[in-house]
């Protein structure tokens, strides 16, 4: 479960940071992010909302939303060996990595979808501009094979359906379709099933998990379900205001977890690793991002907060093998 | 197919309504005004009073209103009416003006088209430029402006300043296939009375277009803006589409609210006809309309006022036909 044994990196974040330009002022989303996420390896992002999981995801394809800006940083991606800084090249060359190697499935469908084409016909497109198939009847015959592949009832008759037409696990399903389309080496999966109801939910993840296991994919997800985590990954990162507050193998994470975000966070939902009785609610809420916490970003809700830690941003510290912390409880 | 029959007939039905209302409050109007047509139309002040007389029992004059509107409805449907100056069938005298002023207003909307929907995409590709500038003030210029005295300017520049154009006569084609002098030269094949016609139409048609221009550019632009910063925009750069094909998207979305506009339009162009063409003098059946309200020639205001609204539920009609064709979630 501690992950795969050849440990090589597909991509690197090395200390990114992204803002967001707004009217009220700089939001500080994203800053000192580093993390690596290796071949065949399922890789997971918890956190609360707002809290840059996304906004991270988006950054490894340089697709951060507008007014959001890379302001510094690394992404490199091992394209077949050779290392490359995804954030130097030109936007041709990443239109040709996003949806072909680097390729996402969002979290609401029905938003996603143009309403106005098919879903074959937007599953054919994606592959038409990547060249991975010949002509539109090729794409065709492979788009009904990808629907029947997510599990979609009558793949024939689907492909001719609009997106309004569907269901929202179906439109989901179709959305998971164009992410496989062109086999991509990372699939970023943010949130694939918050917008659909629980049976579905474990559906499709059960799905993703067998679509990863049968096409060697290497998976990033994304989420704020500690269920869901313990269920899909190899290691999680748990993400508070912008920071990567731990990072460890996912056993590690529920049996031993260091910091006072990921213990709080632990005992505020049903873990499927221990027994807990009652569930607590971490006080406070996130901080605002455009004048965050000085020092440690939690302090202010952190019940073990000292004055170093209102003074100065603790480091990411390797506590045990593969098991990094960022807080002044463990920095020593 | 069955569904868009059922979806005519239906329509067909509210025509009749819309077309009653509209006839009604056009002849209420015409006879609450305290005139004496019949001694008009006899000849004035002089006439013979054997003439009046047998007018006054032509026409129904001295019947209550829903007497008179009974026979004059009769007569429109038969076309039994007869034009009490020119002694011709009121529908056919105005049925023959018709061809003109749909050319004419097929001049505005190739204006509309033509130059109102690529200002508008250019104005929200290059929002806040100066050209974004120029589109939000021709929408307030072109609505405040009135046609009669921008027609006169126009006329005073280009024709009697510059000498580009050309404000007398109808150049017609030799043959006569549609009636409408244009479409036949096209069809003929006769180009130089297609350069003269064009010649003659381009400063009205663009004179009453004007205000719709900047009308059509301004909803352009929002609603491409919209489109383009939609969820399924950003979900298609996220698939690598490329960029013509992330246009297309774009730009067929926004242009659905647009066809809505550009029949409602229509509608207008042609209510805003007799004014253009008086002012260019253009012998169309807006020309008519105002003639006939100097000479109290009812019975030929009515009819107009017929034709217009029959062509004007005609048009929401095609409008709602190619709302369904364009967005597959408009059903019938």
């Amino acid at each position: 479960m501690s992950g795969p044994q050849l440990r090589e990196p597909l991509i690197e974040v090395k200390d990114l940071y992204v803002y967001f330009y707004t009217y009220a002022g700089i939001v500080k989303a994203i800053e000192d992010m580093t993390f690596t996420i290796y071949k065949g390896e399922k890789f997971c992002m918890v956190g609360e909302t707002g809290c840059g999981k996304s906004v991270t995801s988006r950054a490894l394809a340089n697709i951060v939303p507008s007014p959001g800006r890379i302001v510094k940083g690394k992404v490199i991606y091992y394209r077949d060996g050779n290392p490359v800084n995804i954030l130097e090249l030109s936007e041709e060359q990443l239109r040709e990595i996003r949806g072909k190697e680097i390729a996402y499935i969002v979290q609401d469908p029905s938003s996603a979808l143009d309403p106005l084409y098919t879903i074959g016909y937007q599953i054919v497109e994606t592959m038409i501009d990547h060249y991975t198939v010949k002509d539109w009847k090729e794409g065709y015959k492979r788009a009904v094979e990808l629907l029947r592949e997510v599990l979609m009832p009558d793949p024939e008759q689907r492909i001719r359906n609009y997106p309004h037409e569907l269901s929202g696990g179906q439109r989901q399903r179709a959305v998971i379709s164009i992410g496989l389309s062109n086999m991509p080496r990372l699939l970023i999966a943010d949130e694939p099933t918050s917008s659909l109801d629980v049976t579905v939910q474990a559906q499709l993840l059960e799905l993703l998990r067998r679509l990863v296991r049968e096409h060697g994919l290497t998976l990033f997800l994304i989420t704020h379900d500690m269920g869901v985590v313990a269920e899909m990954c190899d290691r999680v990162a748990v993400l508070y205001a912008g920071n990567i507050v731990e990072l460890a193998p996912v056993d590690e994470i529920f049996k031993n977890p260091k910091h006072p975000y990921t213990m709080g966070l632990l005992r505020a939902v049903p873990n499927p690793q221990a027994d807990i009785e009652k569930l607590e609610p971490i006080p406070g809420t996130i901080p605002n991002l455009i004048y965050p916490p000085p020092g440690c970003r939690f302090h202010p809700r952190c019940p073990f907060a000292r004055d170093a830690c209102k003074r100065e941003k603790p480091p990411l510290v390797e506590v045990s093998p593969g098991h990094y912390v960022r807080c002044w409880l463990h920095a020593e | 197919m069955a569904d868009i029959k059922r979806f005519l007939a239906r329509r067909a039905l509210t025509f009749i309504p819309t077309l009653i209302g509209v006839t009604f409050l056009a002849y209420i109007i015409a006879f609450a005004i305290p005139a004496n047509p019949a001694q008009a139309w006899a000849g004035g002040i002089k006439a013979n009073p054997e003439v009046v007389a047998r007018i006054i029992r032509e026409y129904h004059l001295n019947d209550p209103w829903y007497v008179q509107y009974y026979y004059f409805m009769k007569g429109i449907l038969t076309n039994s009416i007869i034009d009490p100056r020119w002694g011709y069938p009121v529908m056919t005298y105005m049925l023959s003006r018709f061809p003109i002023t749909f050319q004419l207003t097929l001049f505005a909307l190739f204006f509309l088209i033509v130059l109102g929907i690529p200002l508008g995409i250019i104005s929200a590709l290059k929002k806040d430029s100066w050209i974004d500038a120029l589109v939000r003030t021709w929408a307030l210029v072109g609505v405040s402006v009135p046609i009669f005295w921008l027609g006169y300017i126009f006329i005073y520049i280009f024709f009697y300043q510059l000498g580009w154009i050309n404000i007398a006569g109808i150049p017609y084609p030799k043959v006569h296939i549609t009636g409408v002098p244009i479409i036949d030269a096209l069809l003929s094949g006769e180009w130089n009375i297609v350069l003269e016609n064009i010649k003659r139409f381009i400063l009205p048609g663009f004179t009453l277009g004007f205000a719709g221009i900047g009308v059509i550019a301004r909803l352009v632009r929002n609603s491409f803006l919209e489109a383009i910063s939609s969820d399924y925009i950003y979900f298609a750069r996220m698939r690598g589409l490329k960029y013509r094909r992330i246009m297309t998207h774009a730009l067929r979305n926004a242009l659905v609210p647009v066809v809505t506009v550009l029949g409602l339009q229509f509608g207008g162009l042609l209510g805003g006809a007799p004014i253009t063409e008086t002012v260019f003098s253009i012998p169309g059946m807006g020309r008519a309309m105002v003639d006939a309200i100097f000479s109290m020639d009812f019975p030929l205001l009515i009819a107009g006022t017929f034709l217009v609204a029959i062509i004007y539920v005609i048009t929401n009609l095609i409008v709602d036909i190619l709302y369904a064709v364009i967005d597959p979630r408009v059903r019938f």
